[in-house]
């Protein structure tokens, strides 16, 4: 009888060690997937690509399709996450190690995590077998290589501008908004702009639309915590006083009615909106199934008294390899079709920003069927700077962030109170 | 039941508070049905609108449209039944073990058992992930359910209800040379029936909202639960409130359909007073 | 209880054929649960005693993640937070499950609508219960500060539920009692049907007035299902994620942050899976006291009976 239970415990003892091993050993065996170089000959090669909301959109669908057009010896195999739950997904896939070849970085920072930990393959060589140009991305690609070694290339960048409702302005008589404005002539228009029922502007409830304009000038990132982050402070208290002046919904409400920036924009109600050019799609979508029922229009995001028109803030969206993939060179065709020039057409024809850009990129983009006149002059950009530092620790600064910015939005803490907090916090993970 | 004349101010009295408490409790759902026939932006106005202006009964339609509802909701079916059957049938045998078989070791399982309950999912979630992809039971149904079905706490509960059960009425039916076999199926079972009850429903309601599991175990579309398919709403580039209220007022009637008939088992199946309380 | 009869001094054959009768009823359940959840626990109890990311080499720590999350003010927070909510979630869902299934314990009509109505919260769709919570806390406007300002409540005296630290708890337990007082007032149901009515008549006959035949008969009659509700809205409480997450985030701040949240960021966003395992280590300690404190009076007290 006493056998049964040394049985019983033994089994656990065995399962449990060969986890650990299994488990644990994960970053030895990472650089296998190398020697199955071209392993399935015969009968198609299938991908297996992680996606988010894909559902909701048509333009990684339809690139991915004609990849596969393209590539007849390729299947893709998506797997669609959900947004939120993204991050989590994607981690237990890879440290659990399930099948998985392609992966859409949804937050480029963690990017650098994934390299830490030897997920992602070196994909250095095949650039360079390939003849492609980094420069071609504008500056984003960099971001992507660690030692020395490439791990991803960007398929879409997107970036902030302004987007304005035109029926409220005509109502108004009041002029659109000019390609450059200061944050304090924005906040002046958005007063202007408010009454009869209507929004002068609307900010998401988001910690970037505080930070954002905090380092829009690139001098600073959220991780600069030596001066106390007192370059968000101006911004947070432009926040407080619109929220007091009625020009734009308080956080509170935008929270406890689950509003979501598309929604609200929709709704007509709104004049103003600084949102990602992600959104220009979005609207056209509205627009087109009936949802939404204005004349809008896109204008050069607003910057910081002494900084230059065309500074903004994004992010690059970032395709990478898994390391453990049995078919690096399939995965290595998608990566090169997806963030060259035949997917930088397809996004640039769905009204998305292709990473790889040149001065008709945006030409085309603003050219498609459903944009408004003169986004062109308001897609211009001079400097795009990264709304979040690939690093270690950044997730977890962000989550400070946002918490505390829920405090300050909330009136729970005044904005120094805030900002105390977050340096001390920040501190405390940096150091 | 308390069958006594009572005045009939005090009847009036209960109906009211009755009726009040459940208009009280279904005040979110009327909500969410209301909501569930309205625009997207009418969704959340201020102060809400309780009956829309037009009832878009098509944004039922459009569940089945703008996701593989039907495919979904058979695979919800499928894995809850599945998943409440094995739990059931294997928890109230071993809490049979534990509660009423007697040998050595009996205590130091059950311990292992009581341990697990405490600790969330979200701290072992990742070394069982690990496990089942090298037994092969990512990806598919056979491992979600193996994952469900075996779950410390239906036999924690049960081994609660059947410890209540008097050992003189087992020691009765031994004595006259039952097997522990016949005395689990001719005795304990029929007593346990409430006990029952309340472990299927509690398996069938868990299995049936779960969302975090079949997120992380499932990747392909035809695996996918109606939870998910929720979520699907509730995306990045667009939120679309009034599929998910459409999407969770149909999701509630499979649970009703098991509902009513389990309900009869509380009020007729429990002439049990022989059972000491 | 269960030791009342011992079978002891039968003999070794017996005693065999005792385990291998009791084995065959646990081992169905019991191979699958060592399998998928046992081996997977004593994994992360080891990896307490780690430093681990999840995917490279661990390396053998000691007491330091303990040592850790004692130090840090995160930690302690998520855990008073944690305690603040389950207590009320306890207190408040028994005592609300208990009073629906006294008030719904006769005959009346309609008995199995207003039955199914209160378990309706049971059931629903998590996410769309809390867009619609979320909605019904609002500040200015939602339904409930507009109930509370028609009951008289001055309008500076509102809470502001979700959208302040104060307010914010309160209003997520409110949602779990709301969830929860459905499925355990069946199960009180269950138990009041099986109280003998003679109990009652007798007392009847001695004159006890309604309240006092509660406090002696039908108060007393529950108490294993007092200790089974407890216990199960105890650890469910203490494991509660979704519900909470959906409604604030653990917000505002950290207000509403649980300890079961504070695990989820520290495995999935600080990647430390040494520390989050500790976490859980310390969770499962509170949990397994309650429960074998609870297990001891409930003993002492089956003993009294």
């Amino acid at each position: 009888m006493k056998m049964k239970r040394i049985a019983a415990v033994g089994l656990t003892t065995v399962m449990t060690a060969s986890m650990l091993a299994g488990c644990g050993g994960g970053a030895s065996n990472s650089d296998k997937g190398n020697d199955s170089n071209g392993g399935s000959a015969d009968g198609k090669t299938t991908l297996k690509v992680s996606i988010w909301d894909s559902t909701n959109n048509p333009a990684d669908l339809e690139a991915i399709n004609a990849f596969q057009a393209a590539n007849p010896d390729i299947k893709i195999d998506l797997i669609d996450i959900p947004s939120n739950d993204y991050n989590t997904k994607l981690n237990t896939m890879l440290n659990g190690g399930s099948p998985l070849d392609v992966i859409f970085v949804k937050q480029a920072d963690s990017l650098k995590n994934f390299y830490d930990k030897g997920q992602l393959l070196d994909i250095t060589q095949y650039v360079k077998d390939a003849n492609i140009d980094l420069a071609n991305y504008n500056g984003t690609a960099e971001n992507f290589s660690f030692d020395g070694k490439q791990v991803a290339l960007p398929v879409r960048t997107d970036y902030y501008v302004l987007y304005y409702n035109k029926d409220i302005f005509d109502a108004k008589g009041i002029e659109y908004p000019s390609n450059d404005m200061t944050w304090k002539e924005f906040e002046d228009l958005a007063a202007q702009l408010t009454g009869d029922g209507n929004y002068g502007a609307y900010m998401h409830t988001w910690q970037a639309m505080a930070w954002n304009w905090g380092i829009q000038d690139g001098k600073n990132t959220i991780m600069s915590y030596k001066d106390g982050y007192t370059f968000a402070k101006p911004y947070y208290e432009m926040l407080l006083r619109m929220q007091d002046a009625g020009s734009i919904q308080t956080y509170g409400q935008l929270k406890s009615g689950n509003i979501h920036y598309s929604g609200a924009f929709a709704q007509g109600n709104v004049a103003m909106m600084p949102m990602g050019t992600w959104f220009m799609g979005m609207i056209q979508g509205k627009i087109a199934s009936g949802e939404a029922n204005m004349k809008w229009g896109i204008a050069t995001l607003p910057h910081p008294e002494g900084v230059e028109a065309g500074y903004t803030m994004g992010a690059s969206t970032p395709l990478a390899i898994n390391a453990k993939t049995k078919a690096p060179d399939a995965a290595w065709r998608f990566v090169e079709f997806m963030t060259g020039k035949e997917g930088a057409e397809i996004y640039a024809k769905k009204g998305y920003i292709p990473a790889l850009s040149d001065e008709n990129t945006i030409k085309t983009v603003a050219s498609n069927e459903g944009m408004p006149e003169g986004s062109e002059e308001a897609l211009q950009v001079k400097n795009i700077v990264p709304d979040r530092p690939i690093k270690d620790h950044v997730g977890e600064v962000d989550q400070i962030l946002g918490e505390q910015h829920s405090m300050i939005m909330l009136g729970e803490s005044t904005v120094d109170e805030g900002l105390a907090e977050i340096t001390k916090q920040v501190k405390e993970v940096l150091e | 039941m308390i069958e006594k004349k009572q005045s009939p101010i005090i009847t009036t009295a209960i109906y009211v508070m009755l009726i009040l408490l459940t208009v009280l409790t279904l005040l979110p759902l009327v909500w969410m049905f209301s909501a569930s026939l309205k625009l997207d932006s009418e969704v959340f106005t201020v102060p809400i609108k309780w009956i829309p202006e037009t009832f878009h009964w098509d944004n039922y339609l459009k569940v089945w449209q703008k996701i593989d509802f039907a495919t979904f909701s058979f695979n919800s079916i499928k894995l809850t039944i599945l998943i409440t059957l094995i739990q059931v049938i294997t928890c109230s045998f071993a809490s049979y073990g534990f509660s009423k078989c007697k040998f050595k070791g009996r205590d130091t399982l059950f311990l292992c058992y009581v341990a697990t309950i405490a600790i969330p999912w979200q701290t072992y979630m990742l070394p069982q992930y690990s496990l089942m992809r090298m037994l092969g039971g990512v990806d598919n149904h056979w491992g979600y359910v193996a994952l469900q079905a075996f779950s410390a706490f239906g036999v924690f509960l049960l081994r609660q209800f059947y410890q209540s059960i008097p050992n003189e009425l087992l020691e009765a039916a031994r004595i006259d040379g039952l097997s522990e076999y016949g005395i689990y199926a001719r005795i304990v079972l029929p007593l346990a029936k409430p006990a029952l009850t309340t472990l299927t429903i509690f398996t069938f309601v868990t299995a049936w909202n779960d969302f975090m599991g079949p997120m992380i175990y499932f990747n392909t579309e035809s695996l996918k639960t109606i939870p998910l398919g929720i979520r699907m709403f509730l995306g990045q580039y667009s939120t679309s409130y009034e599929l998910i209220m459409a999407a969770s007022m149909m999701s509630l009637l499979p649970v009703f359909a098991l509902y009513i008939p389990c309900q009869r088992f509380f009020v007729q199946g429990v002439a049990t007073s022989g059972l000491k309380g | 209880m269960a030791n009342k009869t011992k079978q002891a001094g039968k003999g070794i054959s017996l005693n065999t054929r005792n385990t291998m009768v009791g084995l065959s009823f646990i081992l169905p359940n019991f191979i699958g649960f060592c399998l998928f959840t046992l081996v997977p626990v004593v994994f992360s109890f080891i990896l307490s005693f780690m430093k681990w990311d999840g995917f490279t080499q661990m390396e053998f720590a000691g007491f330091q993640n303990f040592v850790k999350i004692f130090g840090e003010k995160r930690f302690l927070d998520s855990l008073g937070h944690t305690f603040y909510f389950a207590f009320f979630t306890v207190i408040f869902s028994m005592a609300a499950a208990l009073g629906l299934a006294l008030l719904l314990n006769r005959k009346l009509k309609c008995v199995n609508f207003f039955r199914s109505s209160i378990f309706f919260p049971y059931v629903a769709s998590i996410v769309a219960v809390s867009c619609v919570w979320k909605a019904m806390f609002m500040e200015d406007g939602g339904v409930i500060n507009g109930a509370l300002q028609m009951l008289g409540v001055a309008e500076d005296m509102l809470p502001g539920w979700i959208a302040s630290t104060k307010w914010a708890m309160p209003a997520v337990i409110i949602v779990s009692v709301w969830r929860n007082m459905g499925y355990f007032m069946i199960i009180y149901l269950a138990a009041l049907q099986d109280i003998p009515h003679s109990l009652y008549e007798a007392a009847e006959i001695d004159g006890a007035s309604k309240w006092r035949q509660f406090v002696r008969i039908t108060f007393p009659m529950l108490t294993p299902s007092h200790f089974f509700v407890f216990m199960m809205l105890t650890i469910n409480s203490f494991k509660t994620f979704d519900m909470v997450f959906l409604l604030t985030e653990g917000g505002p701040g950290t207000a509403t942050q649980l300890l079961s949240m504070y695990v989820y960021n520290k495995g999935f966003i600080s990647w430390d899976y040494g520390v989050t395992s500790a976490a859980s280590m310390v969770l499962f300690l509170i949990v397994a006291t309650i429960t074998i404190l609870q297990f001891r009076v409930e003993k002492k007290f089956n003993d009294f009976m």
